[in-house]
């Protein structure tokens, strides 16, 4: 212990104008990121009077914050790291009697009082500052700092003890950047059938497990045996083993897994069908890759039970002809199609290379569209009569009204929540419009066009990764201009103070497969108006 | 060497290759303890490669040495207590000065000797609120030999310590060595022979990695004699010549060579060999003058049979 403390003291003393700038980039950071929330208001009434530069400048400066401390970081790592470095020959410490052991816990105290307690620290003021409490939070806080090790501290920590100096890591981040591109660029290059992504939850718990397991025994070794090569040899499994989950993508293998054919005689949580009529016209458009095209096919939904949402997250195509040949697609993400019991229609697209749609398109196939389906259930209702001020429901966050905006005094435009630590839960968001301006002597009953938003996640993880601790998620009503009419021009809708404001917060049911067959079915023709839009761009 | 004696520093068979050099060829050597041990050989022969492998900041690819009876791949930690290890391409920590660099030392070693250190600061001269960073080389060496020096170590390890030093700073530092040498082994390496010959007790001799002879400085000086015979008449070189003799050379009447393994038997055994000789001289080599000889018949030659029996 009194080795660690004395290499801790000298690094201390040593690096203080690093730690210097570091604490003071942490500290500007805590204090200019709450205004992105706190002066929201001020910040409309900015662009009112033409100030939008000085009303976003904050904004843009606790972005260019969020990037500044983790290169505060890096430098920090560099400085300490190199100070008793682990490669080369001609090191003053190599022959003294350091306990490499000592000497790698005496670096870890250093992080921990100059990299983790700060932003700690940071975390619980922007907590405070959000209106949240920070000791509610305390597992997700934690969480999030060994995020950032996996995600920022570890690799740094990592290429430093595989460097000698920081030019020389700056060189090696440059080119684990470029190996990441390249791979990525190669990726794209490649010829594959497998166009398109699924929800990733295998892929990225691999990748999590394995940069953090690699890096970790990669400084572990450096310190008790200073290996670079061997270390860098490992480094090198990462990108590998990467490049093998990006091609690979095992997610796609374990869909029917992680989503299974529902039993006999189960529901499915929502039943699809494709019913076409005037709105319902399936097409086939083009994409900005020439060699693909996207088929779109607007479904008719039903069945979703009472206190339910379904979630189509993915859908998988598959062709047979009467000549017996076949195409499958592989699983293609669907954003963003969350279905509740009053929902009538769903759109999904998948994507299919331009030959095998030429090779298909003149004869009637069997399409089978398989849904990778998530269901979820109401855990909570909240409703709450909108203040003109900030308020906090469970679960979800602290909202801010923006009042005074478009030279409204009283008008809410909208609303935007602060969670701590992570996306709230995945809630659907209701409000009333009112077609009128707000007046102060406006009560309740409230009537008018109702406003709909989702928000947050069914992730269940006690934090994301964030150099904040507050996560802001707007919610954007639908239906917020009122419909054109004749003669007239759009004009905003309005939220006015008192008006009732739903919270359905919903928690993950289960995953389950369901499918569509459609006979005798003749892919839609090319959409002409968005090849012709395609070819002149 | 004296076989009771113990070895502070012993190795078997070491090898070190670099790609396809080989910087260190299977080298056996012993350090008695006490000694003041001088590994001399050319610039790239192959010392500072082998006092890295010696004080485990190389790893060898074959054979094993052992350092204060501690198997070098294993010293680490604690073990440097012990080992004062200065070396002309050591860096130190920069960004302290030299008081800062003391102080923090200090508590590394149980056995640092504050009277000690005051006294080597003053013998040095050293600038304790100087940042190290700007001190000459000279001053460098100054302060990497009072922080190496102030623990009492049991053995100390010099790569080349003196070399590119002015005179001054060079018999000041050699000064500080010859007053810890009666408690401490010694182990320096140096191309220069001027600077060890006059306190070095034992000396090793290596050439492209090979360690030709590891022996005492008074049994090398025995050794080795510059022999003149002159001849009553005009000879060529004698062919078959014993290769223990180096350099021989002949001019007119007179034949000259290096004996590698003087005895006092040579006088009577060259007289038997060379009957008609009007004259045979033996004259005592300086080291310089010894190593010349074997720096010279070793290049392009096979290392002379005599030369590789080991102390």
């Amino acid at each position: 212990m009194k080795q660690i403390l004395h290499v801790f003291v000298k690094d201390a003393r040593r690096f203080w104008a690093e730690i210097a700038i570091s604490l003071a980039i942490t500290g500007i950071f805590t204090y200019i990121y709450p205004h992105q929330w706190r002066d929201v208001n001020l910040m409309h009434r900015a662009v009112m009077f033409n100030l939008a530069a000085a009303g976003g400048m904050m904004g843009i400066l606790a972005q260019v914050l969020v990037v500044l401390v983790p290169l505060s970081w890096w430098l920090l790592i560099s400085r300490v790291i190199h100070a008793e470095k682990l490669v080369g020959d001609r090191q003053f410490w190599l022959t003294r009697p350091y306990e490499w052991k000592k000497l790698l816990a005496a670096k870890v105290l250093f992080l921990v009082v100059f990299l983790y307690l700060p932003i700690l620290i940071a975390h619980v003021v922007l907590l405070l500052e959000a209106g949240l409490h920070p000791l509610d939070y305390v597992p997700g806080l934690l969480y999030n700092l060994l995020l950032i090790t996996g995600v920022i501290v570890l690799p740094l920590v990592t290429l430093a003890s595989l460097t000698p100096t920081f030019a020389k890591m700056t060189l090696a981040i440059l080119g684990v950047v470029l190996l990441v591109a390249g791979i990525a660029a190669l990726g794209s290059l490649l010829p594959s059938d497998t166009t398109g992504s699924v929800p990733s939850p295998l892929g990225d718990k691999l990748s999590t497990v394995v940069l953090f397991s690699l890096c970790g025994v990669v400084v572990v070794l450096q310190y008790a045996l200073r290996r670079a090569r061997l270390g860098w040899g490992l480094l090198m499994a990462i990108p590998a083993f990467l490049s093998v989950l990006a091609f690979g993508d095992p997610d796609q293998l374990l869909m029917n897994r992680t989503y299974p054919r529902p039993a006999s005689g189960t529901a499915a949580p929502v039943q699809l069908q494709y019913v076409p009529d005037f709105a319902h016209q399936a097409s086939t458009n083009t994409t900005n890759d020439p060699q693909e095209l996207e088929i779109n096919f607007p479904l008719h939904a039903s069945g979703v039970a009472d206190g339910y949402t379904a979630i189509i997250e993915a859908v998988k195509a598959t062709i047979d002809a009467p000549d017996g040949s076949h195409w499958d697609s592989p699983w293609q993400a669907v954003y963003n199609e969350r279905l509740r019991p009053d929902t009538n229609d769903a759109a999904v697209r998948f994507r299919i290379r331009r030959s095998v749609y030429e090779k298909f398109k003149s004869t009637p196939v069997k399409l089978n569209l398989r849904f990778a389906l998530t269901s979820a259930r109401t855990d909570s209702i909240t409703q709450i009569q909108v203040p003109a001020h900030d308020f906090f429901v469970s679960g979800f966050g602290v909202c801010s009204p923006h009042v005074g905006w478009l030279q409204e005094p009283l008008g809410i435009t909208a609303i935007s929540c602060r969670a701590a630590l992570r996306q709230p839960m995945l809630s659907y968001v209701s409000a009333l419009w009112s077609d009128k301006p707000c007046s102060p002597s406006q009560s309740g009953p409230f009537t008018g066009v109702l406003g709909t938003a989702w928000a947050g996640s069914l992730e269940t993880r006690p934090a994301d990764f964030g150099i904040s601790s507050v996560w802001e998620t707007p919610l954007s009503f639908s239906n917020s201009w009122a419909a054109y009419s004749q003669g007239s021009v759009p004009m905003p809708r309005h939220l006015c103070a008192g008006s009732p404001l739903t919270f359905t917060q919903y928690r993950l049911a289960g995953h389950i497969q369901t499918d569509l067959t459609l006979e005798d079915f003749h892919l839609p023709g090319l959409d002409i108006g968005s090849t012709l839009l395609f070819m002149t761009r | 060497m004296n076989p009771i004696t113990r070895a502070q520093i012993r190795t078997q068979s070491l090898t070190k290759r670099f790609g396809r050099t080989l910087a260190v060829d299977n080298i056996g050597l012993a350090v008695p303890e006490g000694s003041i041990y001088a590994l001399v050989g050319a610039n790239g022969a192959g010392k500072t490669t082998l006092i890295k492998l010696l004080m485990n900041i190389l790893r060898p690819n074959a054979g094993s040495a052992e350092v204060l009876g501690i198997e070098s791949s294993k010293l680490t930690g604690g073990a440097f207590s012990r080992i004062g290890y200065v070396s002309e391409n050591q860096e130190l920590p920069d960004g302290m000065t030299v008081g800062a660099m003391l102080d923090y030392f200090r508590p590394f070693y149980p056995t640092w000797d504050n009277a000690l250190e005051q006294q080597l600061v003053r013998q040095f001269d050293l600038p304790l609120k100087r940042n190290l960073k700007h001190l000459s080389r000279g001053m460098k060496m100054k302060a990497a030999f009072a922080s190496s020096l102030a623990y009492r170590p049991a053995l100390i390890v010099l790569d080349e310590p003196f070399s590119g030093l002015d005179p001054l700073v060079r018999d000041e530092l050699i000064e500080g060595l010859i007053e810890r040498a009666p408690e401490t082994t010694i182990f320096l390496s140096s191309h220069d022979l001027a600077e060890i010959e006059s306190f070095s007790s034992h000396i090793g001799y290596l050439q492209s990695g090979q360690l030709l002879f590891s022996e005492e400085m008074a049994v090398l000086g025995n050794r080795f004699r510059d022999v003149t015979i002159t001849l009553t008449s005009p000879s060529p070189l004698p062919v078959n010549l014993p290769a223990t003799w180096l350099e021989s050379q002949t001019a007119d009447c007179v034949l000259r060579f290096v004996q590698s393994d003087y005895s006092e038997e040579s006088p009577r055994e060259m007289a038997q060999r060379f009957p008609s000789a009007r004259d045979i001289a033996f004259e005592p080599m300086t080291l310089r003058q010894i190593f010349l000889a074997i720096a010279k018949s070793g290049r392009g030659s096979q290392v002379p049979v005599a030369l590789e029996k080991k102390a």
